[in-house]
């Protein structure tokens, strides 16, 4: 039978797979890039990351040419084509896949179409279109990814009841939208549906929007989505879905009290599950844990040594990001280099405001007991935000008393997203506090936010007055 | 308020915490053994830099630590100054920490941290690129020194390598290290089936103790030379003087004679009284003489150390002999009070036993082991007396001293006890 032999196969070609793949062809290797879809990009270019931050981008349009009556600007109401805003979001998925296509063709990345099934340790079966093709390799990079978990009781079988897949083709605009589960995917499909003209409910189990994140850093978002959204539930259950017509029963519990209500949608956004079923991985040594995903050691490497996995299917923070570091090290690895994962992962919540943070959470530092002092800077005090209306911010940092270094860097605001990324690195550095103050920042831009947050540790911010301690 | 451990004296920057006194919650003074710590060639306490409730403990027995590693921190009380708030903005002093570096010198006999495991830098940070640096070498940055906020730069990875090429150069002392590479396996026995049996943990101070003994015994080319020695006389004038001792305080045993007659034949034989430096093939002949005195616990063998022994009087010898013992006992003894012995003594004239051998107590090259003494029927002058007879051990290192030498130096040290000058005891 028909077998072709290469040094290395990656399984997936997502944001960690097709990153994996060119690296490997850099490096030299024979590569095989298996993807069961025949668009490349994963989750994160057609289902996830691109996407939402398309519609993102369109609906602040939306909600900006709403909040300028009181600058003097007004703007008839919006009319909102769907179908083109659709194929507008279609077209720049389009653009990247292509792109990654064609970055992979340039580095000589053979790309094969279809479901990869392990039948040993070094040897994969893809079901393509054209038939069987047999694949024998050296070393596999599984990225098969994550999908988002549907219960059980919530499958009703009905398009209606949408996880972020579904939502992201905004087939329509519902009138009343319920988003079930808080957390980031909820709450920024919630912000597109509302602006977009849908009465939104979020219904969360916990106790707090955005979990993740310090509970002062998501304040502004969870302020803005009380004002955007029609209700946010904090500590609620659905309990039953049931098909009614064209709308979906919805029956749950919050505040002691049994609600029945109706909806057009309902979002999903409870978790992601690991696609590692149906791989054949039971035919390798790869172990799985009890949730699913593939277990690894510190070089990205299964139990079978011939199998490295990275990205979501690998656990760990669900990130494209992540799996992208992981994808570098992987490939090191196989390369016989070094590569462990010892890096900071930034997380970006792309709400309205954006809310992203790096290194420890005060919630962790607590947790772990390590010794911090907290500085903040209020947006308020920013000339910037001031300037386009957007005060609702804060930027946060968490300080080793002791060495004075930078322990974990949150911020909330507009363009939260790009300013992590001067927290990142400083850290990455291993920049003290005091670097970052001596550190000339532009004016006036919202990266000031960073400079004057380290001055107040010093008690010397320009433009908030901190009293001093000593002075008490 | 934070406990941190203080330097610990030349050369030693980090040790190896062997148990904690303290817990969570106890009051402590200022000054009281918060801990021990094994480093170099000792086991020693730390006394506390403060005083009031311990609030929390950062260190755990086994963790290796460095000087100004936080060991625990107390509230309340204190002879240090009242707490620093725990919220900033606090006022702090615009420069710290920023002290000028020396031009990089580039020394030959840099000091390279000899054994793989010594941590010269508590809290390493670096760039990605030199992290990565690092790992392609398999460099550890615990062992990279860096600036003295713990920063290390591509430069600092560089002057570590070159230094550890240059010594790689050096004659070192791979011989000694390659000998217990041989050691088999340790196998591990079911003794149950033979009978009833009890497990006890080894404690860490016996892990100290066992090292270093293997360590002694793998590397000296060791010989044990014996005799007896008369107390006859040094029993009487222990006998004679006892109770002016006893009237100052102080109780006169046989030991700091024998530190008054040890401490004159290695005047006399200063061989005894060095070290060999295989790094650098050279012998060390120290010009002072500080005797250890193995002591007996309850948790197991310590040496603490008199210095200047030649230069001080029996009486200040007995006193400190009596404090000193009862310090390692408490384990109240300091690392500096285990350290820089030239020579050691093993008296176990006390409990019993005749002769034995000692093993020797490096980096030394030679130990006194004394047995019990007892009467015994001698010949003096063609008569039978009964004399009382002190068996002595001498194991010396034949890499360093020759048969003839240790021979000569038994001879002149059973002169010493037996013509022990009166005058030395008198009060």
């Amino acid at each position: 039978m028909d077998s072709i032999k290469t040094e290395i196969v990656v399984v997936g070609a997502g944001p960690g797979g097709y990153a994996a793949a060119f690296y490997a062809a850099d490096l030299g290797k024979k590569v095989i890039l298996i993807e069961r879809e025949k668009k490349l990009g994963g989750v994160c270019l057609n289902r996830g990351c691109i996407p939402s931050k398309a519609l993102l981008y369109a609906t602040h349009q939306i909600v900006n040419s709403r909040e300028s009556a009181h600058r003097g600007i007004t703007f008839a109401e919006p009319k909102i084509e769907v179908d083109k805003l659709r194929a507008w979001k279609g077209s720049i998925i389009e653009k990247l896949a292509g792109g990654v296509a064609s970055l992979a063709k340039m580095r000589g990345v053979t790309v094969i179409t279809g479901r990869a099934y392990f039948e040993g340790s070094n040897k994969l079966r893809v079901e393509t279109e054209q038939g069987q093709q047999f694949v024998e390799y050296d070393k596999a990079i599984l990225a098969v990814g994550s999908a988002p978990a549907m219960p059980k009781a919530f499958d009703l079988g009905n398009p209606r009841v949408m996880t972020s897949t579904e939502a992201l083709e905004v087939t329509d605009i519902p009138e009343n939208l319920l988003v079930i589960g808080g957390g980031y995917i909820g709450m920024e499909l919630g912000f597109v549906y509302s602006a977009l003209g849908s009465k939104v409910t979020v219904v969360e189990a916990m106790d707090a929007i955005l979990a993740g994140a310090d509970a002062d850093l998501a304040r502004p978002v969870v302020a803005n989505a009380k004002k955007s959204f029609k209700e946010i539930r904090l500590k609620a259950r659905v309990t039953k879905m049931a098909t009614v017509g064209k709308q979906i029963k919805v029956d749950s519990e919050f505040n002691g009290e049994k609600l029945s209500e109706l909806y057009d949608r309902v979002l999903v956004s409870v978790g992601r599950v690991p696609n590692s079923a149906d791989l054949g991985l039971e035919n390798t040594k790869a172990v799985l844990d009890e949730k699913g995903f593939v277990k690894v050691n510190s070089q990205q490497q299964t139990d079978d040594p011939s199998i490295y996995a990275i990205g979501d299917i690998a656990g760990g923070i669900l990130l494209a990001h992540k799996a992208h570091k992981e994808a570098r090290n992987a490939v090191e690895n196989i390369h016989g280099e070094s590569g462990i994962f010892e890096s900071i992962i930034p997380a970006v919540v792309f709400t309205d405001p954006e809310l992203a943070w790096c290194g420890l959470t005060e919630a962790e530092a607590k947790e772990k007991g390590v010794a911090y002092v907290v500085s903040k800077f209020p947006w308020s005090a920013s000339g910037r935000a001031l300037s386009f209306d957007r005060t609702d911010g804060v930027t946060k940092m968490l300080i080793d008393p002791e060495t004075e270094r930078v322990l974990g860097v949150g911020i909330c605001g507009a363009g939260a997203g790009e300013l992590i990324a001067e927290a990142v690195l400083a850290m990455e550095m291993g920049a003290t506090v005091e670097d970052i103050a001596l550190t000339i920042h532009a004016h006036p831009t919202l990266s000031e936010t960073l400079m004057e947050c380290a001055e107040a540790f010093y008690g010397h911010a320009t433009h908030t007055f901190t009293k001093r301690k000593s002075a008490e | 308020m934070d406990v941190k451990l203080p330097k610990l004296g030349e050369g030693a920057d980090s040790g190896v915490v062997v148990g904690i006194f303290v817990k969570e919650g106890d009051t402590i003074a200022n000054g009281q053994a918060i801990m021990e710590l094994e480093n170099e060639k000792a086991v020693a306490s730390i006394p506390s830099t403060a005083a009031g409730v311990v609030e929390k403990i950062y260190v755990k027995a086994g963790d290796r630590i460095g000087v100004g590693a936080k060991i625990l921190s107390v509230a309340g009380g204190g002879s240090a100054p009242a707490p620093a708030p725990a919220v900033a903005p606090a006022a702090k002093p615009a420069a710290k920490k920023v002290a000028a570096k020396p031009a990089p010198v580039v020394e030959d006999d840099e000091p390279v941290a000899e054994s793989a495991d010594e941590i010269v830098n508590e809290n390493p940070f670096a760039s990605p690129s030199v992290r990565k640096a690092a790992r392609e070498f398999g460099i550890d940055l615990h062992k990279v020194a860096g600036d003295e906020s713990g920063r290390i730069t591509a430069e600092d990875i560089k002057n570590y390598i070159a230094r550890l090429m240059r010594a790689a150069a050096r004659p070192a002392k791979v011989v000694a290290e390659a000998a217990p590479a041989a050691k088999p396996a340790p196998v591990s026995v079911d003794f149950s089936q033979w009978g009833p049996i009890l497990k006890k943990p080894v404690t860490p101070l016996r892990k100290v103790i066992a090292r270093r003994m293997s360590e002694s015994w793998n590397s000296v080319a060791r010989v044990t030379q014996f005799d007896d020695i008369d107390f006859t006389k040094l029993g009487e004038l222990r006998k004679k003087f006892a109770a002016d001792y006893e009237k100052k305080g102080v109780k006169l045993t046989l030991t700091p004679f024998v530190l008054k007659a040890v401490a004159a034949t290695l005047k006399a034989h200063p061989i005894f009284n060095s070290s060999l430096d295989e790094v650098a093939s050279e012998i060390v002949i120290k010009e002072y003489i500080h005797l250890g005195i193995a002591v007996d616990t309850e948790q197991g063998l310590m040496v603490p150390v008199i210095r200047d022994v030649d230069k001080k009087s029996m009486f200040d010898l007995a006193k400190e002999l009596e404090t000193l013992a009862a310090k390692a006992r408490d384990r109240k003894i300091s690392a500096d009070e285990m350290k820089g012995g030239t020579f050691t003594i093993s008296n176990q004239g006390a409990i019993g036993g005749a002769h034995f051998t000692p093993i020797i107590n490096l980096p030394e090259v030679a130990i006194l082991g004394l047995g019990r003494g007892a009467m015994k029927p001698v010949v003096r002058d063609g008569q039978i007396v009964a004399r009382l007879l002190t068996p002595i051990a001498l194991s010396y290192d034949h890499r360093v001293i020759d048969g003839g030498s240790a021979a000569r130096f038994t001879v002149d040290l059973v002169k010493a006890f037996e013509n022990f000058d009166e005058a030395l005891v008198k009060i």
